[in-house]
């Protein structure tokens, strides 16, 4: 635990003092501004309020659960881009033989990219917190929805540094890394539709547990799910394993 | 300290190391020497715990490389062949970064890096980072790395490469004030630099050791010294404390089956000074062999004449 903590201080060091994640997170930024701003205004436009009825509308479903939408939808790609660095880097200055031949196990190092990675990525989850926090002053938030659905998330994006820091294991180059890595986030959310093609029911119901957006959604409403924080982390913890078989693997092969 | 038994590595069909077994003592200096593709960086690897062996068991500090690979680790100090530095780091806290991966405690944690710093004269680029530094740099960065958790077995594969012949010269010295404190094994193709820095040296070629000498045995060939093989019928007492006595005669060694090895000071006339010798002690001579060879031949001869042999066993 102890060379995780090391590796993973080193790695965030790096990732901190690299313009890259700079430019990652003004991407990111630029995006989500501009979305805020159009639901904040359509939103506010009288006739909007009027179709919902006496009690206005809901600021959480119509503002907030676009912009968290939005914010996964654009971590897809940024976790990709954070996480293509973590083991490639590593192979190509041949400092991984610093690794391998220091006193820490093959799990040492992926937990230690593992807490790196996500580290970085839920930082730019909490930019992203930002926008729904800055309408405190002007309304009332639903702090109950808004705090689930944001740990929905933060869980979310830890699956896909896990799914990514497992591709970034598989090669050496970056580019390979972050193509990979755009495939199996995008996969993760189209295992679930395999429910509406498998004929017997057991298969379907397994398929039903797999599907991302059925445990995403629940968070988004507000329901925090014992099931879908298992089904996070089981995620996480099954793409851990496949790194640290990997990186053990280069001993032998 | 180190143990080396049997150790074979294949790669698939390829034999890189086959069946080496040698020692190193605590504190020694042990140079690897051998042609490129010899299985040194091989052995290197198998010592530090990067990939396993094939066959065959390596012990480090009386800890098995593959039981308690942690234990040696936290003992090895290593170089590759590449220094494994992160270019986007500055050297001092590459350094702080490496001591406290190989486990180095908080309260010594900056004297070590200063020690380290200071050992291999990087004071100057404490604060640049690695990327914006010559190669002769980064390689002593690399060696800095080795030394900062004051391993007690150091592990050099090929120093000195890339470096200019003032750094070389530094590096050698810097090797040698280790020595004692250290084990070191460092690997080389170049072969003054063995002479320069290491006590024992084992030749190594198509992953079996070759010879094994100290340095002392290899200077003595190097200076254009001689050895007199002779075989007699009838081995007596007497002849070697005589053909010890000789002068110019460094060492006498009788070995099983009448063969006895002087080895000699090379100057000139004393061959036959010692025929007269044996002929005179009554032992009755069969055979009177003169070798002049220097370490360049021996290198030679023992990685060439290999090579025939395989040759000559795969056809």
């Amino acid at each position: 635990m102890r060379g995780a903590l090391v590796i993973a201080g080193k790695d965030l060091r790096n990732i901190f003092a690299s313009p890259l994640f700079y430019v990652i997170a003004g991407v990111c930024c630029i995006a989500w501004t501009i979305l805020f701003i159009v639901s904040v205004a359509a939103f506010l436009q009288p006739q909007m309020q009027m179709m919902s009825g006496a009690d206005g509308m809901n600021l959480h479903f119509t503002v907030f659960a676009k912009h968290i939408s939005l914010v996964n939808l654009v971590m897809i790609f940024a976790v990709a881009a954070i996480s293509m660095r973590l083991f490639p880097d590593e192979k190509r200055q041949r400092t991984f033989d610093l690794l391998l031949t220091a006193p820490v196990t093959a799990t040492d190092i992926t937990l230690g990219k593992l807490i790196a990675g996500t580290v970085t990525a839920w930082a730019l989850v909490l930019v992203s917190l930002l926008y729904p926090l800055s309408l405190v002053f002007w309304g009332h938030l639903d702090w109950g929805p808004l705090a689930c659905s944001y740990i929905g998330l933060l869980l979310l994006v830890a699956c896909y540094v896990a799914i990514d820091m497992f591709t970034s294991s598989l090669t050496q180059s970056t580019v390979v890394a972050v193509i990979l890595a755009l495939i199996f986030n995008v996969l993760l959310w189209f295992l679930g539709a395999a429910a509406d093609a498998s004929e017997s029911p057991l298969q379907r119901q397994v398929f039903e547990h797999l599907n991302v957006s059925t445990h995403y959604v629940n968070f988004l409403k507000g329901n925090f799910s014992v099931s879908g924080l298992i089904f996070f982390a089981t995620v996480v913890f099954f793409f851990s394993f496949l790194t640290q078989r990997v990186v053990e693997s280069t001993r032998w092969r | 300290m180190i143990e080396v038994r049997e150790l074979t590595k294949n790669y698939g069909p390829h034999k890189a190391v086959d069946r080496l077994s040698f020692s190193v003592k605590k504190g020694e200096v042990v140079g690897f020497l051998g042609p490129n593709g010899a299985g040194k960086t091989t052995t290197m690897k198998i010592i530090t715990g990067f990939m396993p062996p094939s066959a065959g068991s390596v012990t480090v500090a009386g800890f098995d490389v593959f039981e308690d690979p942690i234990e040696v680790k936290k003992r090895i100090g290593y170089l590759p062949e590449t220094p494994p530095v992160y270019g986007e780091m500055t050297v001092e806290s590459y350094l702080k970064f490496v001591a406290r991966l190989k486990g180095v405690e908080k309260s010594k944690l900056s004297a070590q890096v200063e020690r380290a710093i200071e050992k291999t004269d990087l004071g100057s680029v404490r604060k640049r980072m690695i990327q914006n530094l010559s190669k002769g740099y980064r390689q002593r960065v690399g060696i800095s790395q080795a030394l900062v958790s004051e391993p007690e077995v150091l592990i050099l594969d090929e120093p000195t490469v890339g470096l200019d012949p003032r750094q070389v010269a530094e590096v050698r010295k810097l090797i040698k004030d280790l020595a004692g404190h250290h084990t070191i094994i460092l690997s080389t193709h170049i072969l003054p630099e063995v002479q320069a820095t290491c006590e024992r040296i084992i030749i190594i070629n198509r992953g079996r050791i070759a010879a094994e000498d100290s340095l002392d045995g290899l200077s003595r060939r190097m200076s254009g010294s001689a050895r007199v093989h002779v075989r007699v019928v009838d081995m007596k007492d007497s002849v070697v404390g005589d053909l010890r006595s000789t002068p110019g005669v460094q060492g006498v060694v009788a070995r099983g089956g009448g063969v006895i090895e002087i080895d000699t000071d090379g100057s000139k006339g004393i061959t036959p000074k010692l025929a007269e010798r044996v002929v005179t002690a009554g032992c009755g001579l069969l055979e009177l062999r003169e070798e002049r060879i220097n370490l360049e031949d021996v290198f030679l001869k023992l990685t060439t004449s290999e090579e025939n042999q395989n040759k000559g066993a795969t056809l």
